[in-house]
């Protein structure tokens, strides 16, 4: 486990010299901050509104963050040729693959609680009270962008590195739709259709921003099923991934 | 080749064994979203007669907020909402299916949850079984 951590401290220094990383972390809070200025013309529930478009904001965020963090990994490893050296002692493949997840996974909860404190401020300034479960519901979209990061790692495992954005904002936008929404994309095959719709994460297990811009509670035992389900399909993915880059030939 | 056909049979044997019937939609029972007393909200948009009718309408709200603007008789409390629109304790409101029938309140699919999360991690391993088996063999 120790070179797994060490490597993964080492992925963080170097993701953190990049700017991409910080680009996309400023435009989340820029974003933020602009959900904040929208004038409410006296509505009552305006509160509602900002938390709501705060929280998609941050999901977003959770989202470019991981494209913006690991799809380049790989690929930039295997072009400096400075993946072979590592592999070739003192890690594993899976080794590698941990210390490379674990060091971007680090970066996206800091940015994601960046976000939520950004938030909070934004909500406070603009005289609003702050839901109890605000930090629980950042917490299931922290989850979703870990899974949105092991899937981009599978995508630079698998695919060409143009191709790894698309294919993950198109199963980011697909894993949002119902089986019904989805099979109406192409109604001439609905059993394909049904079959490829039900192989996809259900998105919606990590989104409460409703309930909670509503003031409703959210049981405890739901955000432990939700985190268990959203670690479980990150687990999935990861050996999806380990298993296709098990199988790379890197000469 | 044999990576994608593991894959392809992995997708296939989760659709089947995971997630069959996870849709949300397809599997409410009768009784989660509760009794809708306002079904017939959409038939009686499309009616005239709204004497019938035991609220009014959001489209009369407007003109009733004008007649009301220009007596001092009524009160604010009287153009409330709550009071055109009464429900019972527990009955759920016209047009709120889409939103109990999120995952964090349809519990009917909790457990579905736990056998996706039992049966993910099992997959997990064994695709990791199988990926670092079969590169010891080469």
């Amino acid at each position: 486990m120790k070179p797994v951590i060490t490597f993964a401290l080492m992925t963080l220094r170097n993701l953190l010299r990049r700017r991409t990383i910080w680009g996309i972390s400023i435009v989340i809070l820029l974003a933020l901050f602009a959900i904040g200025q929208i004038p409410g013309y006296g509505v009552s529930n305006e509160g509602r509104f900002i938390l709501d478009f705060g929280l998609f904001g941050l999901e977003i965020g959770a989202l470019l963050l991981a494209i913006g963090l690991a799809s380049n990994i790989y690929p930039r490893d295997r072009e400096k040729r400075t993946v072979m050296p590592i592999i070739a002692v003192p890690l594993s493949r899976g080794q590698y693959l941990m210390g490379r997840f674990i060091g971007a996974a680090i970066i996206e909860a800091a940015a994601m609680i960046t976000g939520c404190i950004g938030l909070m401020v934004i909500l406070l300034t603009n005289g609003h009270s702050i839901p109890a479960d605000m930090l629980p519901a950042t917490g299931l979209l922290l989850i979703e962008g870990w899974f949105l990061l092991a899937v981009v790692f599978f995508f630079s495992f698998w695919t060409s590195p143009p191709l790894n954005a698309p294919l993950t904002v198109l199963l980011f936008i697909v894993s949002q739709l119902s089986v019904s929404g989805f099979i109406k994309l192409f109604p001439q095959a609905p059993d394909l259709m049904r079959t490829l719709r039900l192989v996809l994460p259900h998105m919606d297990v990590f989104h409460i921003k409703d309930p909670i811009a509503h003031g409703m509670d959210i049981p405890d035992l739901y955000f432990l099923l939700a985190t268990l389900y959203g670690l479980a399909y990150t687990a999935f993915m990861l050996s999806m991934a380990l298993a296709v880059f098990r199988n790379r030939d890197l000469k | 080749m044999r990576l994608t056909a593991a894959v392809l049979i992995t997708s296939v044997l989760l659709s089947i064994t995971c997630k069959a019937d996870y849709d949300i939609e397809e599997v409410t029972p009768s009784g989660h979203i509760g009794t809708d007393s306002h079904d017939e909200h959409e038939e009686c948009e499309v009616c005239d007669d709204a004497e019938h009718h035991d609220h009014e309408h959001e489209a009369d709200s407007a003109a009733t907020v004008l007649l009301h603007e220009e007596s001092d008789e009524h009160d604010a409390l009287e153009m409330a909402g709550s009071d055109r629109h009464v429900h019972d304790a527990g009955e759920r409101n016209h047009g709120t299916g889409w939103f109990f029938n999120q995952p964090w309140a349809a519990t009917f699919i909790w457990g579905k949850m736990v056998r996706d999360i039992v049966i993910l991690l099992v997959l997990s391993a064994a695709v990791l079984f199988m990926s670092g088996h079969r590169r010891k063999r080469h």
